[in-house]
């Protein structure tokens, strides 16, 4: 905080010098400024790690200065797009997928292609890696981690009802069935073998995927029809029928963050969050968890996709774009920095770091990057970026699946959910 | 201005500027220079921002483009095109027709209960207060979310007594009753202002009616209420006002969906939604302005109706 308590007399001399300099035809020294500005969002122990990594890119740089600042998910968006509009932005953000076309199409952060191979060492990320951080063929995010969807399961939960969990290739058809059995088989007041996902963005959209469906085309439309989303909210309804999964107002308590997960507050045994997610669900959750890959669909394709779970990019605001990038490098490839970040945000893209680290993991941390090892063979190539509305879509699908929770019949859900979500992407 | 005030203050020249000049500037410089930190907090933080949103009503923007005007459409849109508006009055309605009244009369049962002079009344009176220092707070919505959850304390009482309660802050057929109970529970200003009004009521006239053998509840509705309506009217206004502009509770215990199936979408909510959820500023703007608009129109109702139920006695 104490960069922003300028004296008054420091604010008066800033500004004369300013003037002065103005009147000589002078511009302020920016080329020479060494301080960056650095923002994400995340978890304490996220927070935790990456200050930790910026101290230790300071010791290893004398003369640069770094501030962070970090958010959570929700608060992050608003308060960074305040800034870009009020030409403030921090100098390295955290970017994510769904941001990255409407930040890179606008002008607010910059093409990093002219780094590549100088200050910018990733050239051994996989093509599709750098492709799935690239707009219009201009690369603008530097990998952070790759992760994907998963299935979260507490072992010894399943274990007490009797019934074996759900695994790779287990299809939606099993794993309903296996719930059902949970129920009988549980003994505990208001537990249920799993959460409610009907309104979770992630599952539908790799069930779409499973049958042959996607969420937004290339052109930005809805992918699917009222009958897919009917066919996904029966999946649901039938479920919560059978007592496999939590009803809707245990449901409604989740909030999308970890510690709201009904599997947190202690209502379910399975959750589907994602995969570098579960090093923080299993610090909030006191019984063992394994993780596993997302039911399929029987003779259908593979669903899931690998994903960077989020990247740096470097704003248009940055008067020191090489310092930002020169951090963000150190942090993915450099063995200290990307060491010390570890596999919270995701599994590294660089096969050397992914080497490096593999010794030092705790088990917890292992299990998530052999499930990424083991998930080729469900994985799809990354679905198109989703058009300017789909947080929108993405709160109508949330509440039309509880609507469906309470009474509305999954028919009538499907056809609400696929009118409103026309609506919102013609409107943008 | 306040830099002219300023100016006038300093230096001592007689203003130059008009008549204008003169009627704000003659011989209260100095009073200015007192007044300036508020003013040039209200010009420069209030007033600025305010007249900027209501421009920005009228235009598209997204935060990263510059505004584009469009004319009347984010109001066409209000009124005609938009679903969750719709809903988000009717909760915000139903949310300020339920927890004023309620309110109200809680706050007056309690001050009438403590104006009897209960030993330790200072002691019950802060007891009493509290909610309202708290009430606004996050910590208290969380602790709402704890009370009224599937597993809550409400549910543990009464599964007690062998009933198997929902989980009344995420069923949407009972949320936003929750939402109301917590307001009504937030008590303490109005108590205490009824219980200075109440002091007020001189006791001769108490005295005058049991003579004439008026009973309890005669007297309450003959002489407390009557002589207690500017009181009322004061906190009715105060409260609805309030009540209007509610935020926190929602935004806390919903985690700013305002769900389920928006059924706590108070209008600030669904408001902020638009400007920070969606980036849609020249929309939550017009939303904005609807709502000064609505507070307007009922605060001037209700200084209209006071001519007939308020008693001004001197």
């Amino acid at each position: 905080m104490s960069a922003y308590s300028v004296s008054r007399r420091a604010l008066l001399g800033a500004g004369a010098g300013m003037t002065a300099a103005s009147l000589l035809g002078l511009r302020p020294a920016a080329a020479q400024q060494k301080d960056i500005r650095v923002f994400w969002w995340g978890s304490q122990e996220r927070a935790d790690r990456t200050n930790r990594a910026v101290d230790a890119f300071k010791k290893a740089n004398s003369g640069i200065d770094a501030k962070t600042e970090f958010a959570g998910w929700s608060d992050y968006w608003p308060r960074l797009a305040t800034r870009v509009a009020g030409r403030n932005a921090p100098d390295l953000i955290q970017m994510d997928y769904r941001y990255m076309f409407e930040y890179a199409r606008r002008g607010a952060i910059v093409p990093l292609d002219q780094y590549l191979g100088s200050a910018l060492k990733i050239e051994g990320f996989d093509k599709a890696n750098l492709e799935s951080c690239s707009v219009d063929g201009k690369l603008f995010g530097i990998n952070l981690g790759v992760n994907s969807s998963c299935a979260v399961y507490d072992t010894a939960a399943w274990e007490a009802a009797g019934v074996e969990p759900l695994t790779f290739g287990t299809s939606w058809d099993e794993f309903s069935a296996k719930c059902a059995a949970f129920a009988k088989g549980n003994k505990r007041r208001r537990f249920y073998a799993t959460m409610d996902a009907s309104g979770h963005e992630p599952a539908f959209e790799l069930w779409l995927v499973q049958h042959g469906k996607v969420l937004y085309t290339e052109a930005g439309q809805l992918g699917f029809d009222e009958k897919d989303a009917a066919g996904w909210f029966k999946l649901w309804a039938d479920m919560r029928k059978s007592g496999g999964c939590v009803p809707a107002d245990v449901q409604a308590l989740d909030k999308s963050t970890l510690d709201t997960s009904t599997l947190t507050l202690g209502y379910a045994a399975t959750a589907f969050p994602h995969s570098n997610q579960f090093v923080g669900l299993q610090q909030l959750n006191k019984a063992k968890l394994a993780i596993t890959a997302v039911p399929v669909t029987a003779g259908g394709k593979p669903g899931q996709y690998l994903k960077p779970s989020q990247m740096w990019s470097v704003t248009s605001d940055s008067k020191s774009p090489d310092i930002a990038v020169k951090l963000a490098n150190y942090s993915v490839v450099d063995p200290e920095g990307s060491k010390i970040l570890g596999v919270e945000r995701g599994v590294p893209a660089s096969a050397a770091v992914r080497d490096l680290l593999s010794p030092t993991l705790d088990e917890v941390s292992r299990s998530v990057v052999d499930y990424i090892g083991k998930l080729g063979p469900y994985t799809a190539k990354l679905p198109p970026s989703p058009p300017k509305g789909a947080g929108e879509v993405f709160t109508v699908l949330e509440r039309v699946s509880q609507e469906v929770g309470f009474g509305v019949s999954p028919e009538e859900g499907g056809k609400k959910f696929v009118t409103e979500a026309v609506s919102i992407l013609k409107r943008g | 201005m306040a830099t002219y005030a300023a100016e006038v203050a300093v230096s001592k020249r007689p203003a130059k500027a008009g008549r204008i000049g003169r009627f704000f500037f003659a011989g209260n410089g100095a009073g200015y220079m007192f007044l300036a930190p508020w003013l040039i907090g209200f010009l420069g933080l209030t007033l600025g921002p305010a007249l900027a949103s209501l421009y920005l009503s009228f235009t598209d923007y997204d935060l990263l483009q510059a505004p584009k005007f469009v004319g009347m459409d984010n109001y066409v849109r209000m009124a005609t095109g938009d679903a969750k508006f719709a809903a988000a009055m009717k909760v915000t309605f139903l949310y300020v027709i339920l927890s004023v009244p309620f309110k109200l009369m809680f706050a007056l049962a309690l001050a009438m209960a403590f104006n009897r002079g209960i030993k330790g009344l200072p002691f019950y009176r802060a007891v009493f207060y509290l909610p309202s220092l708290l009430g606004g707070s996050v910590a208290i919505a969380v602790l709402w979310r704890q009370l009224f959850a599937a597993d809550g304390l409400i549910n543990s009482i009464l599964g007690v007594f062998g009933i198997d309660g929902p989980s009344w802050i995420s069923n949407p057929n009972y949320s936003l009753y929750t939402l109301v109970v917590l307001s009504v529970w937030q008590f303490g200003s109005p108590m205490i202002i009824f219980l200075a009004g109440l002091r007020q009521i001189p006791q001769d006239m108490y005295e005058a009616a049991n003579m004439d053998g008026a009973s309890k509840a005669r007297q309450f509705f003959r002489i407390t209420l009557p002589l207690l309506t500017p009181v009322i009217f004061f906190n009715f206004v105060i409260q609805t006002i309030d009540a209007f502009k509610a935020f926190t509770p929602s935004f806390i215990i919903s985690a700013g969906t305002g769900g389920p199936i928006n059924s706590t979408l108070f209008y600030t909510l669904y408001l902020y939604q638009e400007a920070f959820g969606f980036f849609r500023m020249g929309y939550a703007s017009a939303l904005a302005w609807v709502l000064v608009l609505i507070i307007a129109v009922f605060t001037t109702f209700s200084f209209l109706s006071a001519r007939y139920w308020v008693h001004y006695d001197e």
